[in-house]
Order: C-alpha cells, then structure tokens, then sequence
C-alpha cells in the first residue's frame, strides 16, 4: 500500500479540506520554518529563482521595480507561510488559503530545485541522482512537494465554473 | 524618437494599442508543474481552461508566451502576482 494513496486533499463544497499524514505534517513543520528563516536572511543565492527579474533588459528599472516590490513579496511570503502552519494537522481552506497553500508549496520546491541544481539535473532529480548522491534526500522531499501541490491544485482546480 | 507604430504582420492576439504597450511574458522553467501553471493563469487573469491552458502549453513549447498586457501599472502588477505565485515572469516594451 502506497503511502501516495492517502487523500490529503478533498474539494468539499467551496473549500479545500486538507488531511495530512503524520508525516507530512512532521515534514512540513521542519521545512516551513527553514523557508521563513532563508527569506528573512535574503542571503541564499536558492532564494533567486522567487524573485526572478521583472526587468531582464534594463538594470536600472530592474532595480527600481525591486525596490517598489520586494519588501511587499517578502511580508506576503511570509504570511502564505503562517497560514499553512496553522493548518497543518487539518484545516478547511479557502481561496485565500488554498493560495496561501499553493504559494508556499511551490516556493519549497522552487528553493530545493535551486540546491538540486536543476537546471542541469533536469526535472527527476530521483531518477538522475547516483543512489549515494548527498542530495538525495532533498530530492525526495522535492519530489514529495510536487506530488502535494498537483494534489491540491486538482482538488482546487473545481473551484472553477468551466 | 518615436516608437513605431504596430508592424503589419502581428498577430491579433499579440496586437498592442499605442495606450497599451506593455507585455507581460511568462518563460518556460523546468520546476513548476504545468497544471500549476493553467491554474495561476485562470486564477489571476480569469482566463477560461482553454486560454490558460494554450498559454500553458505555449510557454512550454516554445520557451515563452505573451500572457496579459497593459500600461506600465497593469504590467508591474501581474508581473508581481506572478512572481507570488513562483513564475518566471518578465515584462517589456514593445519596440
């Protein structure tokens, strides 16, 4: 029996009902704040990859958008964070919440594909890596996140009319 | 200088008015999981499942795709609704 199989999410009416395994909510509340301490630092070249220039051709507006919008796209990382803490261990999610949800899934797995170097790896870190690659437990929990997000987007994905 | 006005050959879906200049271009990346992609579309522009998943598709095969347009503002705003969301998104000035 997979471990795949558990339901953790389920369209219920208007919300998203989120149900998570022990140890998803283990994983989650060791990943999550390592995620709000790597915002907070702003140090850590993973971090580039979630605020990709606005303005590839033009250093001087790169920089002005950056200022404008950087401190906004930080407090709002930072309270999609919180809201998925709070619900870890079973929540019922609105809009604001399954975006919340969505957001902090995919900043997880846009910073780990930043330490799998995934732009050379390619996309099945799994498969790719040698079994003793020191990466390989982050390549599970990479994997772990995407299978988590698709979940919840196809679950949310009856939010929508058509 | 004057920028010059919309070539001839554009495309319909890409023309810009000289009041809307700027486009919105989403690239194609290898982390973010194409349904993710559909449903940001459909979420932050409301673009129906058909639109978003065009658009979708069109990013990942052809490397990027021309997602909203607008003055200067309305750029800067869905470009930094996209970047919430975790895309690679950028924006530019028709020549």
């Amino acid at each position: 029996m997979s471990v795949f199989r558990h339901r953790r999410f389920r369209w219920v009416g208007e919300i998203v009902r989120v149900d998570l395994p022990p140890d998803d909510q283990e994983l989650l509340r060791t990943v999550l704040p390592q995620l709000r301490e790597m915002l907070m630092a702003a140090d850590d070249p993973a971090l580039r990859r979630l605020s990709p220039p606005a303005r590839a051709d033009d250093d001087d507006a790169e920089a002005a958008y950056r200022e404008m919008v950087d401190g906004d796209l930080l407090v709002q990382r930072l309270e999609a964070i919180e809201i998925v803490e709070e619900g870890i261990d079973g929540v019922d999610l609105d809009e604001a919440g399954i975006t919340a949800w969505m957001q902090s899934l995919n900043a997880l797995r846009l910073v780990l594909a930043g330490r799998l170097d995934i732009d050379i790896l390619g996309n099945d870190p799994l498969e790719d890596l040698d079994d003793d690659d020191p990466r390989m437990p982050i390549a599970a929990v990479y994997e772990w996140l995407g299978f988590l997000l698709g979940s919840l987007v196809d679950e949310a994905m009856n939010g929508f009319d058509d | 200088m004057t920028a010059p006005i919309a070539t001839p050959d554009i495309d319909v879906d890409e023309s810009v008015s000289l009041d809307h200049p700027w486009k919105v271009v989403v690239w194609d990346d290898p982390v973010n999981l194409m349904t993710y992609v559909t449903f940001v579309f459909r979420k932050v522009f409301g673009y129906s499942k058909a639109k978003a998943d065009q658009l979708m598709m069109q990013v990942h095969i052809e490397g990027r795709a021309v997602v909203s347009s607008g003055n200067k503002e309305k750029a800067e705003l869905d470009v930094f609704r996209l970047h919430e969301h975790g895309l690679w998104a950028t924006m530019e000035q028709d020549a």
